[in-house]
């Protein structure tokens, strides 16, 4: 009875491995042409604004567009059973190229989009911006288009200064250091300085800081967080939230409850991306509506190098049926008209020629606009270890963050990280 | 017997502390539910506030909670009605006859996590059409209800005693008559623990909602989700809609505790 039970349970195994294998290469063959396209994507503003304007796309294609909408951790859970399972019930996907593009690339989730980003002029795939069209190809090859970029900048209290005696944000981070110091000193109710703390949310925001000091997370598959560079810039963000930042500050936010100290008016300073402006510009979330400004985020060393990415782009499923159909779609969601559409309405896009379009930036605070304009110059095209596992490498990179706001050590902690991370980077090579 | 004061001043103050720290979160999500969410992060409007009913007039008109809830009860009913109607059964017989293997094997269902299952059952399901519909839901959920009631059942059987059913055996009663005029009347009890257990497991499954429901079919915990979007939390709809859902357990779970206090130990103890 117990040996059956055995066979049994191995035999239920090997079923498991061998249905997901056949998923895997259950493929994407011949295109059925059907006039629904299901589309899968995130909570998110740019969602919104889509599905007002949808009714008018359904008229004008006759193709009717299903959609299904997920917060972003369960749309990536049902995007790893689903595509791990070879369904071909999702035809487009919103992902997060730097989160996930490169496992669902090499898993060959994702369909080679060369030929159709060629195909029309007026589309136009040239007017992309460089940086997020990196992180959305795979092996040189498109792979999703890039629907809402990031780019990290500084938010800071206009009135706050004021009463600390400065005149104009800094423009430095030794500058930001002294004006945060200030600011604290002025009143040590409020913070100078805030920030995310988290081990893993913290990395992204941190990123901005260690390119402006000159470092990056890897170069050529060499772990590179105990370089000089990286050092430095570990001690400077975690000097500045430990002397700077709020009293008794937790080691475990993530941008809802950094923005939420910045809204409620208990700090001066917070570098953060700047596609979260409007909870912070926006009167019913926030009590600093009035008096909240931005500025390009500070130079460092190496100058002001922040982030510039995107964190949300549309991909097809390669195991789509109906692919010709999902292009439609996509085309029409990231055309120009759209594009515009939607950052009128507070989606910061990765169209140039939506940046240059007045149009395009009437809506958004003066100071922002400006501040978006310089960092996409210079801004680097990933926030964060660019592998595989990602979520894996940001609680490894992100540790001596957490160790440097404690008080301990940074050196120390980026040496152990950087052992830590370069095994890591081993075993994927493998 | 007097009790001495120090220990009873100790237990009273043991008795706050742990109900204050049960209790406070929740008070927390019920008192953010009616807050704006500039409130909710103000901790000088922790308790004074003036409250709005906005949050709860959105979930339930624009979110189409109503529908929700709907899916969730029906999901959460069909499945321990059909769980117990093949689980009660099925653990009288491996109580009675002494089937300890096959009881081991429902426990494995326990034993498997069940995201292991999640793809291969995704596989299967699409390919017969069903996902998105609430019979693959139905199905899911007796997945994790079924070895519940038969564990709780078989141990509630283990404990009648069998001169019962011997006695109705003599009288004429067949096998199943004295199953069903005997048995399962004592029972009641065990059948009340094990059917609200299993609707409470069902009511707040996430994990097999998310991958095997649609947009028509999801329940209330997928749909929770829809307040957390990427650059915004709804904090004040995620606390009403959070309110919402946990509201009608509570009820049920009120009204019938002392079903399921008594079947719990009934099982524990003689199993």
């Amino acid at each position: 009875m117990l040996r059956r039970s055995v066979i049994g349970g191995s035999l239920a195994v090997a079923v498991a491995i061998g249905l997901s294998a056949c998923g895997g290469s259950g493929g994407g063959e011949g295109d059925t042409g059907s006039k629904t396209v299901r589309v899968t994507l995130a909570n998110h503003v740019w969602t919104e604004n889509l599905k007002k304007a949808l009714p008018a796309f359904e008229s004008q294609s006759g193709l009717k567009v299903e959609i299904t909408q997920l917060g972003e951790d369960q749309l990536s859970d049902q995007y790893n059973v689903k595509l791990n399972a070879g369904s071909s019930d999702l035809d487009v996907m919103m992902y997060r190229p730097l989160q996930e593009g490169k496992l669902f690339a090499k898993n060959k989730y994702l369909a080679d989009l060369s030929d159709q980003t060629k195909a029309s002029k007026d589309w136009d795939f040239s007017d992309f911006q460089a940086g997020p069209v990196e992180a959305t190809s795979y092996k040189g090859k498109p792979v999703g288009v890039p629907i809402i970029t990031e780019r990290e900048v500084l938010y800071y209290r206009k009135d706050l200064l004021a009463k600390a005696g400065l005149t104009a944000p800094p423009k430095t981070l030794d500058e930001l250091k002294t004006a945060a110091a200030a600011v604290k000193a002025a009143d040590p109710g409020v913070a100078g300085f805030v920030a995310r703390t988290g081990k893993s949310p913290a990395v992204t925001q941190f990123s901005s800081y260690l390119y402006s000091f000159g470092g990056d997370f890897d170069s050529g598959g060499k772990s590179a967080v105990n370089s000089e560079a990286a050092k430095k810039a570990y001690a400077f963000y975690g000097g500045l939230i430990k002397d700077s930042g709020p009293a008794n500050v937790s080691t475990d936010m993530s941008w809802p409850e950094a923005m939420a100290i910045f809204t409620q008016g208990k700090a001066a300073f917070y570098t953060e991306a700047d596609s979260l402006y409007k909870n912070a510009t926006d009167p019913a979330k926030s009590k600093v509506s009035d008096t909240v400004g931005f500025a390009p985020f500070p130079a460092g060393p190496a100058g002001s190098k922040p982030y510039n990415i995107p964190s949300w782009a549309l991909g097809i499923n390669d195991a789509s049926k109906n692919k010709a159909n999902a292009w439609k779609f996509i085309a029409w969601a990231t055309g120009k008209e759209q594009t515009l559409a939607q950052q009128k309405s507070g989606v910061p896009s990765a169209r140039t020629s939506v940046w240059a379009n007045p149009e395009g930036t009437a809506t958004y605070p003066k100071d922002l606009a400006e501040a978006i304009a310089a960092s996409a110059k210079g801004g680097v095209g990933h926030d964060r270890p660019q592998v595989v596992k990602v979520a894996q490498a940001r609680e490894i990179v992100g540790q001596p963050i957490v160790d440097a706001i404690t008080g301990k050590e940074p050196g120390a902690s980026a040496d152990t990280a950087n052992q830590a991370f370069q095994k890591f980077l081993d075993d994927e090579q493998k | 017997m007097k009790t001495r004061t120090p220990y009873r001043v100790f237990r009273v103050v043991a008795l706050v502390v742990v109900v204050l720290s049960m209790v406070a979160p929740l008070l927390w999500m019920v008192a953010a539910s009616f807050k704006t969410n500039v409130d909710i992060y103000d901790s000088s409007k922790a308790l004074a506030f003036s409250p709005t009913l906005e949050n709860y007039t959105k979930v339930l008109q624009q979110a189409n909670y109503v529908q929700f809830i709907g899916n969730s009860l029906w999901v959460a009913f069909a499945a321990t009605v059909l769980s117990l109607i093949l689980g009660v059964p099925a653990a009288y017989s491996m109580s009675r006859f002494s089937m300890k293997k096959s009881a081991l094997v429902v426990l494995m269902a326990r034993v498997i996590p069940g995201v292991s299952l999640l793809v291969p059952w995704y596989y299967v399901f699409s390919n017969l059409r069903m996902v998105g519909g609430f019979t693959v839901l139905i199905l899911s959920h007796m997945f994790v209800s079924l070895p519940l009631i038969v564990y709780i059942m078989m141990g509630f059987f283990d404990g009648l005693p069998m001169e019962l059913e011997e006695a109705a055996l003599v009288d004429g009663l067949t096998h199943i008559g004295a199953f069903r005029r005997i048995t399962l009347p004592l029972s009641m009890p065990g059948i009340a623990t094990a059917g609200i257990l299993s609707f409470i497991f069902s009511w707040n499954n996430f994990m097999f909602a998310l991958v095997l429901s649609g947009a028509d079919t999801k329940t209330l915990p997928v749909a929770i989700f829809d307040f957390v979007g990427y650059a915004s939390i709804d904090w004040g709809g995620l606390m009403a809609a959070a309110t919402v859902v946990t509201l009608p357990i509570m009820l049920i779970a009120l009204f019938v505790q002392k079903y399921v206090v008594s079947g719990l130990t009934a099982g524990a103890t003689k199993g």
